[in-house]
Formats: C-alpha cells, sequence, structure tokens
C-alpha cells in the first residue's frame, strides 16, 4: 500500500510549481495568452487569389512581412483563401502601409487596418478589387460571451457543488473538491499559456469537459473515505489512504479508458480537434492526479487544522 | 429486479431508439430543386452549369458512386427538381451540391423526403440529427444596430403631437393648468428619444423576434439569432445557408408599412394640393413639349431601373424637395403602379405629397392576410389594429373625411384611397395593384412587424461545406476509432463483464442519439466532446461497479451475492459523481449559451442515459448472467477471483 497522505506536501509543491512555471513562461516568455480571432477579434478578409499563388505562397509571403496570419482555403476551385490576422498584427499592418505610401501620405494616415491590409494584398498581388470578396474587422465573439458567463457560471457551479457535497458528506470534502477542481482548471490554463495553444471553441469545451472528469474522478474517492471512515478505527488520515488505495484500479482503468477515447482524435487525425484532445488528454491525467495527490491530501490537511482549531 | 420481465423494458427502449435513428441511416430520397430561371438563361451558360454539375457530381459528390440521380446531371430535369437517392445524404453534403451549383438549385427549396418513421410516427417531422454550423457550414453575421436612424425615425412619428404641444405650452389663453401638462407631456416625449442601455436592448429583443420570424419564414433549417448585450448587436447563424445576400437582405429589411395623410386639397376638392399641382404642371410642359425624357418621374424612374440604389433615390426626392419648397411638414413620396396591364412591372409614376407625420403605423396593425379579389382580378390584404390603433384610425378617418390617406410600405406609396367615412371596428384593408408575392410581402411586414432598428453587418463570416464535411468525416471516425478501442479495452480487463459494460455503452450512445434527435438538438464539435465525456462516464459507472465485485469475489462471496453486493455499493458512489457533473451541466445550460449549452446539454442527457445503462440495464444482464443461465465463474481484472463456495 503506498502511502500518499506521507507525500501530500511534496504533490501540493510540485502542483505549485507547475502553475508557477506555467503562468511563468505564458507572462514572462510570450506576454500572455496566444490570440485568436474568436477571442480577441482582428481582421478577416475573403479574397480570389490568381491560379498560381498557392498556400505555400501566402505562408512565405505573411511570415516575410512578420505578419501572424491563419489561412484557411475557402474555395479549392476559386483560390478563395480566408486570411484571419489577429489583433497582435494589426499595428504592423498599418506600419508597413504607411511606410508603402510614405509617412506623409492622406492615403496612409486615413487608412484603417482593414484598409491597409487590402491595400497591401492588392499591390503585391496584383489583385482586382472585385477578388477581395470580403474584408472585415472581426469582433470578439465568443471571448466578449465567454468572459461576461464563464467567471459567474464557475463560481456558481462551485457554489451549488460545495452545497451538494456538504450535504451529502461534510464540508472539508466539498471543500477539498472544490480546491482541487480550481486547482485543475488553473493548471490546464497554465498549460494552454505554456504551449501557446489558441483558445477557440473546442477548447472550451475540453475545459468543461474536464470539469466533469475532474468532479467525477475525486468524488469516488472521497465515497470510498466517507464509508470506510464508518467501518474503520484508525485515523482519518490513514482512512484516506486506505481509500486512495483501494480505488486505485478504479481510477487507473477509467482513466486509460477515457484517456483511449481522447488519444483516439489525435491518432484518428481529426485536426480540427486536435488542440481540444491536447487539453483533454493533459487535463485528465491531472485530473486523475488531482484526485489522488491533491483532493483526498487537502482534505486531510484541514482535518488537521480544523482539529488543532477546536484544542485550541 | 430478479423478475425476467423486466428485460423487456430496456429492448423496448433500444427498440424505439433504433427507431428514432432510422432517418438516420436508412436509404433516402432527396428532392434537389432547380431553379426556374435556368431555363431563361443563354442556352450556352446552361450547359456549362450543367456540365459543371454533372462533373463535381461525379468527382466531389458521389466519388463511391453510391448514390443515385435521376435525372443525368447533364439533363435539366422535367419535374422541378433532381431526385437523389441513398445513405447519410447529410445536411453538409446538400450545402455543398447547392452552394457549389447556385444558378441552378434553388436552396431554400430543397426537400429531404420524410421516411416512414418521419412520416407514419412523427407526421413529417424531421428527426435525422442536425449539425451545427461548424459540422455542416453556413455563414454567421453580427449585425449592428443603428440608433442614431432609429431615433430620427422615432421623430417623425412624434412630429404631430410635439407640434400641438409646444402650440399649447404657449398660448396663453389656456389655463396654468394646462399649459403645465402640456409641457410635462413634451418632456415625456423627448425622454423617449433618449435611449438608454435597457431601452437599446429591448429594442434588440424585438429585432431579434422579428428576424427569427423572417427566417423561419424562409424555410432555413436552424437560424440562431443571439443578441450581444456589450456590442448593441445581433448575432445570427445560418447553418447550411449559401445565397447570403439574398438572406443579409430579408434579415435587415427596415421596411415598414404606415399611413399618412396626403396634403389637403383646395376647399373646393378640385385639385390634389397646392405642391402636388405644381409638380404636376411642371411635368405636363415638358409632355406638352415632347419632352418626356426630362420629366421628374421618367428621371426617377431611370434611377430605378438602373438600380442605382435608395440612397440615389433619397437624394432625387431631397432636391425636389428643395426645387418645389415642400415645406418641413411634409415629405416628397413616389406612388408605385402598374401600368394599364397587369403584367406590366410595378414602377413609380406619381409623385405624392404627405405629412411627414405618421398617422398610423405597423405597430397598430396586425394579423394580415393576404386574399385574391375576384372582382378586381387583384389581391388585397386585410388586417385587423389593435384597440389603440383603432381608436386612432377612427379617430382620423373621422376629423379627415374626403382627403387621401396613403399607404406607405417601405418608401413606397401604393395606394392612396379617398377616405369616404369614419371607419371604426378594427379591421381593414390594403387595395393596391398587388400580384400574390406583394400580397404575401405586405401582409408579412404587417404581421411580423418591422424591424425597429435599422442594422448594419458587422461581421461576417462563412464556413464553407466542404470544410464541415471533413471535420465531420473525420471526427466521427476519431470518435469510432475511440469507442473501438475502449470496447476491447474493457473486453480484455474484464472479460464476459467487459462485455456486459460494452454492451451497456453501446445501448448508452444509441439512447442518447436517440433522445437528441427526438429533441431537435443541433450537434457541434463542443457536443461531440460532450458525447466523449458521457463514454468516459459510462465506463467510468461499470468499472465502479466490477472493481465492488471483485472486492466482494476476493472477500470470498459467491458469485451471486458478490454482484448483488457489487451493485449495491457502487450505487450511491455513481450517483454522488453524476449528480455532481449534472449539476455543473444544469447550470452550463442555464447560464451558458452557444458552444457551452451545446456541450452540456449532450453532457446532461448522457448522464441520464449512462445511470440508466450502467445501473439498470448492465445490473439486469448480469443479474440473468448469474442467476438465470448459470454463470459461476467472474474473471475480472488478471487475477484468478473464484467463488470458494461454488
Amino acid at each position: 500500500m503506498f502511502d500518499f497522505i506521507k507525500y501530500k506536501y511534496v504533490s501540493i509543491t510540485f502542483s505549485t510549481i507547475l502553475i508557477a512555471v506555467g503562468f511563468g513562461v505564458t507572462f514572462g516568455k510570450y506576454g500572455g495568452f496566444a490570440t485568436s480571432l474568436d477571442f480577441d477579434g482582428g481582421l478577416r478578409a475573403v479574397v480570389e487569389f490568381p491560379e498560381n499563388v498557392e498556400r505555400k505562397n501566402l505562408e512565405e509571403y505573411f511570415s516575410s512581412k512578420n505578419l501572424e496570419a491563419v489561412l484557411v482555403l475557402m474555395d479549392k476551385d476559386k483560390n478563395d483563401y480566408q486570411i484571419d490576422i489577429g489583433l497582435g498584427s494589426v499595428d504592423q499592418i498599418k506600419q508597413l502601409y504607411v511606410e508603402r505610401k510614405g509617412k506623409d501620405s492622406l492615403e496612409a494616415k486615413q487608412a484603417s487596418a482593414i484598409d491597409a491590409l487590402i491595400g497591401l494584398l492588392q499591390e503585391d498581388f496584383k489583385l482586382e478589387k472585385k477578388k477581395i470578396l470580403s474584408a472585415n474587422q472581426v469582433g470578439s465573439v465568443v471571448g466578449a460571451e465567454l468572459t461576461s458567463t464563464g467567471i459567474s457560471l464557475l463560481s456558481l457551479t462551485l457554489f451549488f457543488i460545495m452545497i451538494y457535497l456538504s450535504f451529502r458528506f461534510q464540508f472539508k470534502f466539498a471543500l477539498g473538491a472544490i480546491l482541487a477542481l480550481i486547482h485543475d482548471l488553473v493548471i490546464t490554463i497554465a498549460f494552454i499559456g505554456f504551449f501557446q495553444i489558441k483558445p477557440s471553441v473546442p477548447i472550451i469545451a475540453a475545459l468543461l469537459t474536464l470539469l466533469g472528469y475532474s468532479i467525477n474522478d475525486t468524488i469516488v474517492v472521497f465515497d470510498r473515505i466517507r464509508e470506510n471512515a464508518g467501518n474503520l478505527r484508525d485515523a482519518f488520515s490513514q482512512i484516506i489512504n486506505i481509500s486512495i488505495n483501494q480505488t486505485l484500479s478504479r481510477t487507473f482503468n477509467t482513466s486509460v479508458a477515457t484517456l483511449i477515447s481522447v488519444v483516439a482524435i489525435i491518432i484518428g487525425g481529426a485536426v480540427e480537434l486536435y488542440d481540444f484532445a491536447y487539453v483533454l488528454t493533459f487535463g485528465i491525467i491531472l485530473g486523475t492526479f488531482s484526485s489522488v495527490f491533491i483532493a483526498a491530501p487537502l482534505v486531510d490537511i484541514y482535518d488537521g487544522l480544523s482539529k488543532r482549531w477546536k484544542r485550541s | 429486479m430478479k423478475s425476467v420481465q423486466w428485460i423487456f423494458v430496456p429492448i423496448l427502449v433500444v427498440a424505439s431508439s433504433l427507431t428514432l435513428l432510422y432517418p438516420n441511416f436508412a436509404e433516402r430520397e432527396l428532392e434537389l430543386a432547380v431553379r426556374k430561371e435556368f431555363k431563361q438563361l443563354p442556352e450556352e451558360t446552361r450547359k456549362e452549369l450543367l456540365t459543371g454539375f454533372a462533373e463535381r457530381w461525379k468527382a466531389d459528390y458521389n466519388p463511391k458512386g453510391d448514390w443515385q440521380i435521376e435525372p443525368d446531371p447533364n439533363i435539366f430535369p422535367d419535374q422541378d427538381y433532381y431526385l437523389v437517392k441513398g445513405r447519410f445524404i447529410t445536411s453538409a453534403k446538400i450545402n455543398q451540391l447547392s452552394q457549389e451549383n447556385q444558378e441552378l438549385i434553388l436552396e431554400p427549396k430543397n426537400k429531404l423526403r420524410p421516411t416512414w418513421v418521419e412520416e407514419y410516427i412523427f407526421g413529417g417531422r424531421p428527426l435525422a440529427i442536425r449539425l451545427g454550423l461548424d459540422l455542416q457550414g453556413g455563414m454567421r453575421v453580427v449585425l449592428k444596430g443603428d440608433f442614431d436612424d432609429y431615433t430620427s425615425k422615432l421623430k417623425d412619428s412624434y412630429t404631430k403631437e410635439i407640434e400641438e404641444l409646444t402650440r399649447k405650452k404657449d398660448d396663453h389663453s389656456l389655463s396654468e393648468k394646462e399649459r403645465k401638462e402640456a409641457q410635462d407631456k413634451l418632456k415625456e416625449i423627448e425622454s423617449y428619444f433618449e435611449l438608454t442601455p435597457s431601452r437599446k436592448l429591448a429594442e434588440l429583443e424585438k429585432a431579434k423576434l422579428i428576424i427569427d420570424n423572417r427566417l423561419t419564414n424562409q424555410n432555413l433549417t436552424e437560424p440562431q439569432v443571439r443578441i450581444q448585450k456589450d456590442q448593441d448587436s445581433i448575432e445570427v447563424s445560418l447553418p447550411g445557408v449559401s445565397n447570403s445576400s439574398q438572406i443579409l437582405d430579408i434579415i435587415r429589411n427596415t421596411e415598414t408599412v404606415e399611413y399618412r395623410l396626403r396634403e389637403p386639397s383646395d376647399s373646393n376638392g378640385n385639385s390634389r394640393g397646392i405642391y402636388h399641382d405644381a409638380i404636376e404642371l411642371e411635368e405636363m410642359k415638358l409632355m406638352n413639349d415632347g419632352r418626356r425624357e426630362e420629366t421628374e418621374i421618367v428621371r426617377f424612374q431611370n434611377i430605378v431601373k438602373q438600380k442605382l440604389g435608395k440612397d440615389e433615390q433619397d437624394r432625387f426626392l431631397e432636391a425636389m424637395e428643395k426645387k418645389y419648397n415642400i415645406p418641413e411638414k411634409y415629405k416628397l413620396y413616389v406612388k408605385w403602379s402598374r401600368a394599364n396591364n397587369p403584367k406590366a412591372s410595378l414602377l413609380p409614376r406619381e409623385f405624392v405629397v404627405l405629412e411627414r407625420a405618421i398617422s398610423l403605423d405597423g405597430k397598430d396593425m396586425r394579423n394580415a392576410r393576404e386574399s385574391y379579389d375576384q372582382n378586381r382580378l387583384s389581391y388585397y390584404v386585410s388586417f385587423s389594429l389593435t384597440s389603440q390603433g383603432a381608436e386612432k384610425f377612427f379617430d382620423i378617418t373621422s376629423k379627415n373625411v374626403g382627403r387621401q390617406l396613403a399607404i406607405v410600405w417601405g418608401d413606397k406609396v401604393i395606394s392612396d384611397p379617398v377616405i369616404r367615412s369614419p371607419i371604426a371596428g378594427g379591421n381593414a384593408q390594403i387595395d393596391g395593384e398587388f400580384g400574390q408575392k406583394e400580397a404575401t410581402d405586405l401582409a408579412n411586414v404587417i404581421s411580423e412587424g418591422a424591424l425597429p432598428i435599422p442594422l448594419n453587418v458587422l461581421e461576417m463570416r462563412f464556413i464553407g461545406p466542404t470544410l464541415g464535411i471533413e471535420s465531420i468525416e473525420v471526427g466521427l471516425k476519431a470518435v469510432l476509432l475511440g469507442f473501438a478501442l475502449v470496447i476491447i479495452f474493457m473486453l480484455i480487463i474484464y472479460r464476459l463483464s467487459g462485455l456486459v459494460a460494452d454492451i451497456a455503452l453501446l445501448v448508452n450512445v444509441i439512447v442518447l442519439m436517440a433522445l437528441l434527435s427526438l429533441m431537435g438538438f443541433t450537434l457541434t464539435l463542443p457536443g461531440f466532446a460532450g458525447i466523449i465525456l458521457t463514454v468516459g462516464m459510462a465506463v467510468d459507472a461499470n468499472v465502479i461497479i466490477y472493481e465492488r465485485i471483485k472486492e466482494e469475489l476476493a472477500a470470498g462471496k459467491h458469485v451471486s451475492a458478490a454482484v448483488a453486493q457489487g451493485f449495491e455499493n457502487a450505487f450511491w458512489t455513481i450517483m454522488d459523481s453524476n449528480v455532481t457533473t449534472l449539476i455543473s451541466g444544469i447550470l452550463m445550460i442555464k447560464l451558458g449559451n452557444g458552444p457551452i449549452k451545446g456541450f452540456a446539454i449532450t453532457l446532461c442527457w448522457g448522464i441520464i442515459t449512462s445511470l440508466f445503462t450502467s445501473l439498470f440495464l448492465s445490473r439486469m444482464i448480469m443479474d440473468l448472467l448469474v442467476n438465470k443461465l448459470g454463470v459461476r465463474k467472474l474473471q475480472i481484472g488478471f487475477k484468478k477471483l473464484e467463488s470458494k463456495n461454488v
């Protein structure tokens, strides 16, 4: 039987370091999370390029100008590309345009970012005006929506779970579960920042999936602790330890089964869902880790503390 | 649960689920509607379009040749559709077909013929699982409300009242109290023009409702209309829409229906108003000189014919208002009608001068319907008035007998009958020179109401159908692969019990999909994620149960007792973990929207179905195996755990 409780501070320290490194790299090295059009807004143009222009050419073009652009081929026959340019590159576009037109030209002064983009593309690819099928400044559709609902949603969810768990178990379990949940979310967000994964709708789905999975996982362990607490006369930390060990093969098998279906997405080649799958893979491993090494040990720490408060 | 009869419950559930899912895998027939206008195209263009369609049919749409099309895509069909037969005709595919052949195929009229399940059990309601924008392609538009324009229009409708109240306010012959009242009322009206955020939101809500109605009337599969509060904008998602500009026009159409009084005629009733007569005189002069082309009305007609747009028309009218010194109180309009021939096109024929103040607007009218008048061989639109509207209408018609009351639709005067007598009762009708389509359109505008605020396109994006098809195919492949691997994993670890779990898992997914299609749920990528999590949780429930049985077996219990005890012990664990997840799911449905909601709906129903399959179905099968079929050994895990008491 492995003594999980004995190493509780080790595992908590490990988590803390993980969080620190994740956010350190996110903000220190990259200056924040990756931007995406869905979340932050930016420029979007749909352009019909001449036949001889291929994706490769376009990629070279944008990287040579130091612009971060996402290209989507909309129509193979017509060679229509959708070009997404994040907010980060908007200033660069304006600057390029000013350089091209000359500092004092009225054209450059009055041009909006989208005008600048169209101007550059038209000149560099010798496009007629009608080949620019659409060009828009895109607002942050998903981002605005999620930041407004996300936080209230999360806190309410945590609140209700807390009530349910306090009612079905005890307050200390509720607290442990919630803290473990926050722990999982925070680390996963750090992971997203560390690898500069672009926030998108599937990523939100992954975070939500993780939330569900993580709660589920933690409750199974807690349930066992509750059951054993009635039967055994051991110390509380001993009970926790026994319970974790008893549920270990279940935890392992379930994690493997769930992981299989997620990893299949990566093997199956659903490119659109890669980011989703990466975040989930990481999240499931983490969720499993936290239900064993974080949630229950936190309950133990709280238990110890509250006993000490009572005595004093 | 020892009773064998109970086995009919899951059998029944599975059978009805499969029936519900039948339309998804059955062979289906699609009527691919062709455009009537196609026949009017030049021969060469027609040929080119048809060959293009035939080539793409072979290469892209039907590379494996497992669909049939009648007639051959090279031939224009005799009936108004091509009939496509085959399995898995998804909406994404239908979109691709219509979008890439826009000049040949009329997308809104495409029809997937109902299967027998849909026809006989659900009265023609489509049951196939719907796919979201991200999976089937389509378009998304964000429209921003133009509140400046809104206020100016609003001011127009209060012109008369403001005028009257200002007069009262300054009229010293009135009592102090009356003047004060007028002043207060004036202030109140002015406050209408100030737009608070909540007012704006209310207007957006109205606009949303109207857009919703309009889109539903277009038979679009699944429009989603949402308000984005912080941006004063409305987001419209239209899965599968190809003809974007037409749809956009429909959405943004701010056409209204209003009644406005014409300028008064002279006391003898001989003229049709000073300004009208002035214009007419000028026009007649030009006509008599044989300079027809120079008349204002012909010039205006040319603007319309050349499709120079509404702005150009407005500019023209404004210039004319200046030229003829038409006072602020009146506004120049154009009456549209057909020349004597009822088949002639509707064109501007006459300038009319109307009061700027709106006598009665669309808000006062409702329940409009078009009908055919046998005697006059044309359509008319009848409608009823709200109680407030009926009062206003009676008031106007009784005060203005003998004057003309013009009906303005959008910016066109379509009819301007003389008021013969006061009209009471709240029912009225509009006779114009309507064809059926115009009458229907007008009736729609009245019934749906006009869009309260003009909307500008803030952002528009398309998701090509090909992208959607690829995502579905790959996504589905990935999910199936994952599913297969999980099934194998369970078989290896839990052997016979694993098989039971696998059956439960399969049933779970079937029932879940059936439920979702029954509810008309739209599947999106986040929805997929919800299903994956459901599979995970369903497996988990079985794993928990089996681990408990294993423990009981290890403790030396009889197989039958171990199974019973295992389920018992696992019950609350499974309940607790599922209920907590359910709580978060329900909150997500209540609070979240868009992607969060889609995910949460699949998750919540998935929890419910997996509770059914793991706690009820699995248990029943295990009971059956152990108690009826006499299975004496359950190998769970790799350690041999045989019951000692056999």
